[in-house]
């Protein structure tokens, strides 16, 4: 293109646009977009964390996740579960699957028990000189001791 | 919806965000448009307007009114696009007025970025073969057809260094695509 008379730009017209226009529906989602960055999504009670340096935060989650595992350990090896559950059964249903079952206790085990526990007493129904009879009674070479 | 009547929405927590929305909705496309003439390319543009408008809702508050909204949120695009320009000529290591060349490189590697008829495309070209802030006056005069006392609270410059740059800015504009015409 050639020009004779020098370019003068008030003769040019005005565009107010001069370059190629955003993609389609741009300013349709601008304001939803701005809209999210001024209002986080994360939980403000939570907000303090994302504040914190990167190596804070990262000791701070493995100091709750050994703290965590420390706990479960403790808890797991804890006699009081046990103890309470076994409380829990009548002493009567003890006895009778104690003498019922394999587990190796016999009538002289419970005779030595009444000597210093009396509960077990009052489950044989028999006087200590009878208790004594049964224990002599027993043989000499009782495999269960 | 009024400057005023936004400002007032924003004042109350209950209705903020309604009013926020409606003072982006309102602007979105002056401030765009500020920010691509500035950077050119659209996706730095985009950038540019989502962080000026994040500036906007954290400063709102202290927003004194002694300036009008509209300029108050032209100078805070203004510095975005500036200090933008400026990182980019501190990472490549580019002398001061060059960041017009790398634009003008970016226009000539995508056509499609420019449109217009072939005067218009020189005119363009001119535009950004000027120094950064001679460009932002020249656009706010020539495009947004500001006075020069709005410039003022804009650029933080004086109405007479304005009137000044924006003759020369014109006078080179003029003489560029002058020759660039007669070459081709």
């Amino acid at each position: 293109m050639h020009m004779n008379t020098p370019f003068r730009l008030d003769d040019h017209p005005r565009r107010p646009y001069p370059l190629a226009p955003p993609p389609a529906g741009y300013f349709e989602q601008l304001p939803r977009r701005v809209m999210d960055r001024v209002q986080p999504t994360e939980a403000p009670a939570l907000g303090w964390l994302s504040r914190l340096p990167l190596p804070l935060r990262t000791a701070l989650a493995s100091t709750l996740l050994l703290g965590g595992f420390a706990a479960s350990l403790v808890l797991s090896v804890t006699p009081t579960s046990a103890s309470a559950t076994l409380a829990a059964v009548p002493q009567e249903e003890l006895v009778q699957y104690l003498l019922a079952n394999d587990s190796r206790v016999t009538l002289a085990d419970l005779a030595d028990l009444s000597a210093t526990a009396p509960t077990t007493a009052s489950y044989l129904h028999a006087s200590p000189e009878e208790l004594q009879s049964a224990l002599d009674a027993q043989p000499t070479d009782d495999s269960y001791l | 919806m009024e400057d005023q009547e936004i400002l007032a929405k924003f004042a109350d927590p209950a209705s903020r965000n309604l009013a926020f929305n409606q003072l982006v909705r309102k602007y979105q496309q002056r401030v765009y448009w500020h920010v691509r003439k500035m950077v050119v390319d659209h996706q730095d543009a985009d950038d540019l307007t989502q962080d000026t408008f994040v500036k906007v809702w954290k400063n709102l508050e202290n927003f004194r009114q002694d300036a009008s909204l509209f300029t108050w949120i032209y100078r805070i695009a203004t510095n975005e696009c500036l200090n933008f320009l400026s990182a980019k000529r501190r990472k490549f290591f580019l002398p001061l007025n060059d960041v017009g060349a790398e634009l003008l490189a970016k226009v000539e590697a995508d056509p499609g970025l420019l449109s217009g008829d072939e005067v218009e495309q020189k005119l363009q070209k001119a535009i950004l073969r000027l120094p950064d802030k001679q460009r932002l006056v020249f656009n706010l005069k020539y495009y947004e057809d500001m006075t020069y006392e709005q410039m003022a609270d804009v650029t933080g410059t004086s109405v007479g260094a304005l009137k000044a740059s924006y003759h020369h800015a014109v006078k080179k504009i003029e003489q560029y695509v002058t020759t660039q015409s007669i070459n081709d």
